[in-house]
């Protein structure tokens, strides 16, 4: 069980509001993926991978069969789903100092939302609504979001810089091919494995790769 | 739809699990334990689910009941009517939910269209698949990847917004690039300050091993948490 | 509203970085309390004679300049064999507790840096931290021994540590000293790779006048100036850059005006430095100063911004200038500038020590008010640096000598601050576009994943950038610990044995 798939942390946040409410978050998240620049801070961030925000009417949980009992609920709920790159603990300074205006805009109408700044009561309120994520599959372990799209650009760069210039004379091709190095100067960092998230993570990690180990080490007499 | 950012995809789904018991273990509790199982990066079941980038699964059991110190709307109004009436400041309290059934959470950002995706899935995991929503509402009705995606579509929620931070590319195109980065940025390095007519040399061989054209070529493994060598 | 610290009441060395105000050498000693009564006595009698933060020299009760400063720090077993009571114990934050021993994960102290690998001393249970500076080492000396006699009055219930490494392959000395560096007899401010140190310090409201120059120091605004940070970000008890009091211990006496201080001895392998920037200055376009230049941030002969002085040319026209400047002036060559003329790294490039540990507004990468403030990513993460070279080196082919660096960082949160730039900046790159590359001169670089680093160009240039290959281990971890700073009152109540936080 763990929040933690490589550099990725999962995080999963659910949070009460008023149904009557519901419809002013849905405006504010419209007018979001309307006019992607509200969205400035959070891109130049660039730790998330993907994130969601769902919102589920009170009276809008599936409800699948007869048998299952019909939910009762006062309130409507914000669900928020999110792949970034670090750990909460280490990034929620990150995250208020950077975009406290576009955290405040989406949970302010929220059940005892404290605002961002002050940071403690944020950062407890996030907690408080956190759920733990049973299993978290992340495709690209070794690579943060930056990476992802460093590589996107290096290899459409690559592939172009190839298609005109491999069979170049050579200097020609030494001119060029310096020319790419520029261009990709910010993209050829080397990626590894993510530096620890925390002294837990580390711990379940070390005892998931010694209970792997014993697996499969060849059976001494038992 | 909110669920679609151009190709990139944001499936949603709580599944409700039936309220019924193995022993002494709850389903709720039987399905937690078996996704905690499921080996992690490269052996996940989702690894073999064409075009995931990221995917999750958790039980929600219940709704959490705020009661910390934060905003509300009709604080101050309440605030005032409660010099009134105490029941006023009663009524500004949190009230206290609770769910009836316990739920399936599954959440994923995929490539691609959604029917494809849920078709490819049941292709490779229906075992897992069975082992987590084989205890949930309805799910006795799936069969086949027509009635899977019919169910799914069922426990669907749509996204009110969805961010896409990296990219909305391919997994193949996305494990490619990766891969490309890596193997271009040694080979910058070990190749520094060689004359035009080597360093070209060195280069085509280059080419002709990492084939950056050929998503099928040499990459990287979906899941894949260790350097190649 | 000008914020009005009581400096009194505030340890001197959180203020004032003593080695540029005429302390040039220091010791440091470490105790361990063994009885709890008599070690609060011991306390007190040492609370009589600490420096505090006044300054010296003025006012109608002017305190003189002291021939010798004296400091002291808790660890958490030394605040707990203290008998601060458990409730206040339990404040203090879990790496605090932990010690820095246990957090090397967290810090990369692996490979030469690993605990086992440090000096003798931090394989005990160190408590207590005390240091001296002095305006000669006779003055240290002299106060040594009243610490000493301090000791054996104790009879056992406070004890002195032994087991600093020092010249010719001892390893159970009983201090560590540090000096500045001389270079032909003359004091400096360098380090013994051969860079200017000390420039840069954070600058917080409170300050004393002279040192409140916040350009360069203190945090970005937006239209391109500079303010001093919160208090708060280095001394508890006082609002913080998050408009809150910083997480800090029960009772408030105990917590107000102290701080922590993470104390780390950094032996510095001087021959693989010298053998490194020979061999790699040769394949350097700009050559061995230039290249020295790009590992750290800065020229170093005097510490010259590579952001300001990026060439050789560019850097004797800096020169001339530095020449003809008043020391205001200066210190705003020094300090005051930023990295917008240089979103590229061309001329500080990524993997630089001081773009590192302070990326100033650069963190927003040119886009200019997609944050709430340009310092939004940097202005939680400043850290006080104060403390000296040790050490001298004797051949500089060799890295076996006994040459490094105390550094003692000062910050209100060791995990926000401290943690997080060793393993988010220095050991790692993704903050700044650079996947898993490391800080050259810090980074704990492994033989069996060799580092590089780019140098980058101006992409309008016909210049290539240059990798920095197999960057070998630098520096290594040879001791250290967290310590907890107190304020004059808190040392009061410890020693009294009052605290109570009912």
């Amino acid at each position: 069980m763990s929040n933690i798939a490589g550099k990725s942390y999962a995080m999963n946040v659910i949070t009460p509001m008023r149904w009557y409410m519901t419809w002013i978050n849905k405006l504010i998240f419209w007018i979001a993926q309307k006019f992607p620049s509200t969205l400035r801070g959070l891109v130049t961030l660039s730790l998330i991978h993907y994130a969601r925000w769902v919102i589920i009417g009170r009276n809008q949980l599936p409800h699948l069969d007869k048998r299952q009992p019909k939910e009762d609920l006062h309130y409507s709920y914000m669900l928020f789903f999110s792949n970034f790159n670090g750990s909460w603990e280490q990034y929620v300074d990150s995250f208020t100092f950077s975009i406290p205006r576009g955290l405040d805009l989406f949970w302010k109408w929220n059940i005892r939302y404290p605002h961002s700044v002050p940071l403690t009561p944020f950062h407890k309120y996030i907690q408080y609504n956190q759920i733990e994520t049973n299993h978290y599959y992340n495709a690209t372990p070794l690579a943060s979001s930056n990476d992802v799209k460093s590589a996107k650009k290096l290899k459409a760069a690559l592939i172009e810089f190839d298609r005109k210039f491999n069979t170049a004379v050579p200097d020609q091709f030494l001119d060029q091919y310096n020319a790419l190095l520029r261009n990709l100067q910010g993209d050829l960092g080397d990626m590894r494995p993510t530096p620890i998230v925390s002294m837990a993570a580390a711990a379940v990690s070390k005892r998931r790769f010694e209970d792997e180990k014993k697996l499969h080490q060849p059976n001494v007499n038992i | 739809m909110s669920n679609v950012s151009n190709n990139a995809y944001a499936l949603t789904v709580l599944s409700p699990i039936k309220n019924d018991h193995i022993g002494e273990l709850s389903y709720g509790d039987i399905v937690r334990n078996k996704l905690i199982e499921w080996d992690v990066d490269e052996g996940s079941p989702m690894a073999k689910v064409p075009q995931t980038y990221l995917a999750r699964y958790f039980i929600l059991d219940d709704v959490f009941s705020e009661a910390l110190a934060g905003g509300d709307f009709w604080g101050t109004s309440y605030d005032i009517l409660a010099f009134f009436s105490d029941k006023f400041r009663r009524r500004a309290l949190p009230k206290i939910d609770q769910l009836k059934s316990r739920y399936l959470v599954f959440s994923s950002n995929f490539h691609g269209d959604l029917e494809i995706y849920l078709r490819g899935m049941w292709a490779v995991m229906q075992k897992e698949i069975k082992e987590v929503w084989g205890y949930c509402y309805a799910f006795d009705h799936v069969h086949d990847a027509d009635t899977f995606i019919a169910y799914i579509k069922k426990c669907q929620l749509n996204a009110a917004l969805f961010f896409v931070g990296s990219t909305d590319d391919s997994l193949e195109e996305q494990l490619k690039s990766l891969y490309l980065k890596q193997e271009f940025s040694k080979f910058a390095v070990e190749h520094q300050g060689l004359p035009a007519m080597e360093l070209q040399k060195a280069y085509q061989a280059f080419i002709r091993r990492v084939e950056p054209t050929n998503l099928a070529g040499p990459s990287w493994k979906p899941g894949q948490s260790t350097l190649c060598k | 509203m000008t914020k009005v610290l009581d400096l009194h009441d505030i340890q001197g060395n959180i203020v004032r970085a003593y080695g540029r105000f005429g302390f040039p050498v220091a010791r440091y000693i470490f105790l361990q309390i063994r009885d709890g009564d008599k070690g609060r006595a011991f306390v007190g009698a040492v609370t009589n004679k600490v420096t505090s933060a006044a300054t010296w020299g003025v006012g109608p009760h002017p305190i003189p300049k002291p021939k010798v400063t004296t400091n002291i720090a808790f660890t958490y077993g030394g605040l707990k064999a203290l008998g601060v009571p458990r409730e206040s114990l339990r404040g203090f934050p879990p790496e605090f507790v932990m010690g820095m021993k246990k957090r090397k994960d967290i810090l990369g102290d692996d490979g030469p840096s690993a605990p086992e690998n440090w000096d003798s001393v931090w394989h005990q249970e160190v408590h207590v931290f005390v240091s001296f500076n002095g305006q000669s080492q006779e003055f240290i000396e002299q106060q040594c021994q009243w610490l000493l006699q301090l000791i054996d009055q104790s009879d056992g219930g406070v004890v002195l540590l032994r087991g600093h490494r020092g010249d010719d392959g001892s390893t159970d000395l009983p201090y560590q000293d540090a000096k500045i560096v001389f270079e032909n007899g003359k004091p400096t401010s360098k380090e013994h790779f051969g860079y200017t140190d000390g420039i840069g310090d954070p600058v917080f409201e409170g300050l004393p006048d002279s040192v409140l120059n916040a350009n360069g120091r203190g945090k970005p605004t937006a239209d391109g100036g500079w303010e001093p940070l919160a208090t708060g970000e280095f001394i508890l008890g006082h609002f913080d850059e998050a408009h809150e009091y910083p997480p800090a211990p029960k009772p408030f006496l105990l917590s107000r005006n102290s701080t922590f201080m993470v104390y780390r001895k950094l032996h510095q392998n001087v021959g693989t430095f010298n053998a490194y920037l020979e061999e790699q200055g040769k394949l350097y376009p700009g050559g061995k100063e230039l290249l020295a230049a790009k590992f750290v941030g800065r020229w170093r002969d005097n510490g010259a911004p590579l952001v300001s002085a990026p060439d050789v040319e560019r850097k004797k026209i800096w020169d001339a200038k530095f020449a003809q400047a008043t020391s205001q002036e200066r210190d705003n060559m020094l300090s005051s500038w930023d990295y917008d003329k240089d979103p590229n790294g061309a001329k500080c490039p990524f993997s630089s020590h001081i773009r590192r540990i302070n990326p100033r507004s650069s963190l927003e990468f040119g886009n200019k008010g997609a944050f709430d403030t340009p310092g939004a990513l940097s202005n939680r993460r400043r850290i006080i640096r104060r403390g000296l070279p040790y050490g001298e080196v004797k051949d500089p082919d060799r890295d076996d000598g006994n040459h490094g660096i105390i550094i003692m960082m000062i910050n209100a949160d060791i995990n926000r601050q401290f943690e997080f730039v060793q393993q988010q900046w220095i050991n790692y790159g993704n903050d700044f576009k650079a996947s898993n590359d490391r800080d050259i001169i810090l980074g704990n670089h492994s033989k069996e994943f060799p580092s590089k680093a780019v140098l980058p160009v101006e992409p309008d240039s016909d210049q290539v950038p240059f990798f920095l290959k197999a960057i070998p281990r630098l520096v290594e971890t040879r001791g250290g610990d967290y310590f907890f700073v107190p304020s004059i009152t808190a040392l009061c109540i410890i020693a009294e044995g009052t605290i109570d936080p009912t």
